[in-house]
This record gives C-alpha cells, structure tokens and sequence, in this order.
C-alpha cells in the first residue's frame, strides 16, 4: 500500500485528487493539507510514501517545503502546478515528477505509474526516492533563505540569515540565533546544503554565519577561536582554516 | 528652404548697408557724380551675389561636410583664388565698361594695390557669410533632425504601448481553467457559470486590447468579472467592496490598467495569506483627477523584492501616456497594501 499525502490550497481541487486516488487499489489518502506549513508538519507526522505537492500555496510554497526535507528520509515527491515556466524547465532537466493543472484521469495515471516503478527502483536500490526533487527544489528556492524550525508543538519558519550558528549533536542540529535555539532532525550537512553560500563549517560538527563572525584568534597548531558577533565562543580546527579564510577573503 | 530666405533677407540687408555706407562716404564730394557709389557697390553685389548662387547650388555637396566643420571651411576656402581673380576681372570690367560710356573716367589704384586690397576684403567678408551660411545650415540640419527624432520617439512610443498593453496573465488563466476542471467533479453548474464568466472575461479582455481607451465603467465591469472568478477559486478566503463613485464612472482610462492591480492584490493578499482577505476598490474624481485605490489586507510591500513585471508594466504605459501627469504608488496601509493611482481626468 502505498500512503499518500494531498496538498493544495484549493479545497475542489484537493476533492478531485483524494476522488481518483481512491479509485486505485494500492494508494491510500493519509491526509490532507492547505497549506505548506501544514504539509511540512503533515510529512513530518505521518511519513507519507508519496506527496502531491502543490507549488503556488500561501506561507510556504510547494518548492519551499520540498527545500526543507532531508533527502535520506524523504518520501517521493509529485509537484503539481498551474503555471510555473521556471520550475517546469528545472523538472524537466532533472526528470522530477510532476502534474500540470488541469489534469486528466489518464494524465493522472500516468504519473501514478511512473510514481510506482519510481518507488519500486528505490525500495529495490536502497536509494532515496525524493532526492532529485528535493535538490532541485533547493536549487529553485536558494535564494529565499528561509528555514523551518519546530516551535513546541508548531512549525514555525525563520529567516536563514538570522541564524548565527550550527552544531551537530547525534541525529541533531542545534540552531542558534540571537533570541533562541532550535533543534532540527537533520544531518549538518544536509542543512548546510540547504542554506548555501552564507554558512562554512569550522569544526565536524560546527558551522557559523559569516557575517556573524567578529574576530579570529589562533591558538595552537593553527586552530583557532572563532568569535561571533553575539559573543559565542566557537573553536575551529585547522582542517577547515583554509575554507573559512578563503571565504573570508584572507 | 526656410534657411535660404533667411539667407537672402541677410544678404539684402548687408548689401543695402554697404550700397548706403558708399553713399555717405561721397556725400558732398563734387567730385563725384551720383550714380557712382551705386555702380561701384552694385558690381560687387552683382559678382558677389553670382558666386553665393554658385555655392548655394552646390548646397547638398557642401552638407555632407557639416559634422566637420574644419572640412567644410577648409573645401569652400580652397575655392578663394578663383572667386577673387573672376571677381576682381567681373567688378572692374563692369566699372570701367560703364565709365566708358559716360564722359567720366574711371580712377583707381595701381592694379598691385587693387589686387591685394579686393583680396584681402574677399576673404574677410566671404569668411564672414560662411560664417553665417554655415550656422543657417546646421540650424536646419538640427531642426531637421530633431524633428526626425520626434516622430521616431512618437513611434517608438506607440509600439512600446502595445507591448506594455496588459493581458491576462497565463497564471491566471491556467489556474482558472483548473478551479473548473476540479469543479466540475462535485458542481457541474458552478463550474459551467466558473467557464462562463471566464468565456466573459476573455471576450471583453480581447476586446480591451484592440482599443486604445476605454470608460472606468467598461474596465470596471472585466475587475467583477475578473473577481467573481478569483471568489469562486477562493470561496471563504477573499472578501470584496466596491466603492465607486457614479461621477467617475464615465471617465475615460487606458483599457486593463486596473486589471493587473486588482490580479496583484489577489497574488500577494489573497494567495498568500492563510487568513481571509478583505479587498476594497474604490474609485472617485477629485478636481481634474481620477483617483482609484486597490486595497488588499494581510499583505506587506518589503515581502515582495521583485514586485512584479505586471506593476512595471503600468507605471511605463502611464508615464508613455501621461509623461508624468499621472501617478501609481505603492503604499502599507492599515496591515495591508494600497496602489492608488492617479489619472488626470482630460487626456491629451
């Protein structure tokens, strides 16, 4: 049985595809959603096979949740859209799935059997079923910079650039910023891969903001004490000194 | 030519103070018969007026050297020698013919002096209406291209209209022809009036665009029709109010100005908001302006970086339009963004 989740802030549009997902046999609605704050709270809860992703949603679009998922945990992802040229092309390059507004029951099902075969290969491979569609989410969305981070019972979404600093501890990240900390079930380098440009990791299991870095100072055997400009204190190991100060412009 | 008469009023003129100054100069000189100062004058006008015709006629040859003017000078310059020895031989030749046959004797100079003093004044004075004929012309050149930049600017700005001029946003549609598409499924009237309003919506838009100016209540009438589709997509999302007053209803605007604000409020409120979306529409004249804010809540102007090609669109369409007379701006207002523009009443 293959568990899918629905997403699309239209409710007669989530109507119709809950319809003629019921019509299959092996697929069964685990919910729906309206929204992508909901969806993304939705896929971590329920951890759908699948998702039927709508891309233009308010809060948080389709892309935006997808940038947000960890690869190696991911389920498949169906982006389903109106009218989105840009997306559309990187799809295509990238043979990510996806359904065009409107649809028909025999378009329906033919993403429905690629979306099988597709789920067959990476049960069969090991591999990750929604890894394409994640990355190349991430690389439509770089430059947005927004990360989703739990907030007690809520998802809650935070600018990446207030961010200060990263730090890896067992299956979580440790998200620092001025007013808080937040713990994320994601690998650093998964995160790391999301944020992008702005962030460079010190040590294994630390990364920090560069525009948040005030000062360096070395210490032995060319480590160094990293010191934020909100007067954390971080170490950085010789092995990373020369990406940071390359970064850095040194 | 405009330049060529005024070219020969100069010349007139110059040649009428010469002919006077002569005659001051002998006024009272016994010695002198009246018509004297005439001939003299006369046949320098007579040999000058000869070659200005030669050089006028070669108008066009001289023209293409006006952006250099070194050139031009330099190529009428080299023409000196011959204009002064054909002069010098035309004017005394006509004097000394005329003096022969009256009783009178015509006394001047050695010919040395003769010939460097007509020399020396040929040059000043031809220098001086080179001067003067090469300002004329690169006057007309200038207004000649001027004028040439002015219908190519008018044209531009026509085609430059019909680019700018709006149309319905393929977002917009494909996402309409989706509502209906789903509709369909549970409501096959509400989907049948969703197709019906779009077939509406269409056919005036079409129309719209095929003219160049329309009345606030046309364009008013493609806003409902725009937004009765937009509520049927966003049933409990998306409230609106019209306020429109019935004076302005007749006042003439650029068809589907309005269209591209009213999609913008829907885009930026109303999609991207969780929480329902009041939409108000109001429009009013004030003095010789027409006033018309779109206000949408929920929706802030620094989310939006690249407010949108639709925007750009409007502000280029007025400025080609109005060339300033008219205004669109974007403002926050009350948790919420208003685009209120600004249209004088009487275009022209």
């Amino acid at each position: 049985m293959i568990r899918v989740l629905v997403v699309d802030d239209e409710t007669p549009a989530r109507d119709k595809l809950r319809r003629w997902l019921a019509e299959q046999a092996d697929l069964s609605v685990v919910g729906e959603c309206a929204d992508g704050l909901e969806a993304a709270a939705s896929i971590a809860s329920l951890q759908p096979d699948a998702v039927f992703l709508d891309i233009q949603m308010p809060g948080l679009s389709g892309l935006e949740v997808a940038a947000q998922l960890e690869p190696a945990h991911a389920p498949l992802i169906v982006f389903v859209t109106a009218f989105d040229e840009h997306a559309i092309k990187a799809f295509d390059l990238n043979a990510v799935d996806y359904l065009l507004k409107p649809y028909d029951k025999d378009r329906l099902i033919k993403t429905l059997e690629r979306l099988r075969s597709r789920r067959g290969n990476a049960v069969a491979g090991g591999a990750s079923p929604g890894d394409v569609a994640i990355r190349t989410a991430r690389a439509q969305t770089g430059a947005s910079g927004r990360l989703l981070v739990p907030q007690g019972e809520q998802l809650q979404l935070i600018d990446a650039s207030s961010v200060h600093w990263l730090e890896a501890d067992d299956n979580y990240v440790h998200v620092h910023t001025a007013q808080a900390r937040y713990m994320l079930r994601r690998t650093l380098s998964d995160l790391l891969e999301q944020l992008g440009e702005r962030f460079v990791r010190i040590h294994k299991s630390v990364a920090v903001n560069l525009s948040e870095v005030k000062s360096l100072s070395p210490l032995f055997k060319g480590d160094h004490e990293v010191h934020m400009r909100g007067g954390a204190v971080l170490r950085m190991s010789r092995r990373y000194k020369d990406e940071l100060f390359g970064r850095m412009g040194r | 030519m405009k330049g060529n008469r005024a070219l020969l009023a100069l010349w007139a003129l110059f040649w009428l103070l010469m002919i006077a100054v002569e005659i001051q100069d002998n006024y009272g000189d016994r010695g002198i018969q009246w018509w004297e100062p005439y001939l003299w004058e006369g046949s320098s006008c007579f040999a000058a007026t000869l070659w200005l015709l030669v050089e006028r006629r070669a108008a066009d040859h001289w023209n293409q050297y006006l952006a250099q003017p070194w050139q031009w000078f330099a190529r009428h310059l080299a023409w000196m020698p011959i204009v002064i020895v054909t002069f010098i031989a035309a004017i005394y030749g006509i004097r000394h013919g005329i003096y022969a046959l009256t009783t009178e004797t015509y006394e001047h100079e050695p010919w040395s002096f003769i010939f460097m003093y007509e020399s020396i004044k040929l040059v000043l004075f031809a220098g001086l209406w080179l001067g003067i004929i090469f300002g004329l012309e690169s006057f007309a050149r200038w207004r000649h291209e001027r004028e040439q930049l002015l219908t190519l600017q008018k044209h531009l700005a026509e085609s430059q209209l019909a680019q700018l001029r709006a149309q319905l946003q393929p977002h917009f549609l494909f996402n309409a022809l989706n509502t209906i598409s789903s509709l369909m499924q549970v409501d096959v009237e509400r989907a049948d009036r969703l197709l019906t309003r779009l077939a509406d919506l269409l056919r005036s838009s079409l129309q719209a665009s095929s003219r160049n100016t329309t009345s606030l209540r046309e364009e008013l009438k493609l806003l409902e029709l725009y937004a009765q589709i937009m509520q049927e997509r966003f049933t409990d999302h998306v409230t609106l109010n019209w306020k429109i007053a019935e004076d302005a209803l007749d006042t003439p605007i650029p068809p589907m100005l309005l269209q591209p604000l009213l999609e913008n409020a829907f885009k930026h409120g109303v999609e991207r908001s969780r929480r329902p979306v009041n939409i108000q529409v109001t429009a009013e004249k004030h003095g010789d302006e027409l006033r018309v804010t779109i206000f949408n809540s929920d929706s802030t102007l620094s989310a939006e970086p690249s407010s949108g090609i639709g925007l750009r669109n409007c502000r280029e369409r007025l400025e080609v339009l109005y060339r300033g007379r008219a205004s669109l701006r974007l403002e926050p207002h009350d948790s919420g963004v208003a685009a209120r523009l600004a249209l004088p009443v009487n275009p022209s």
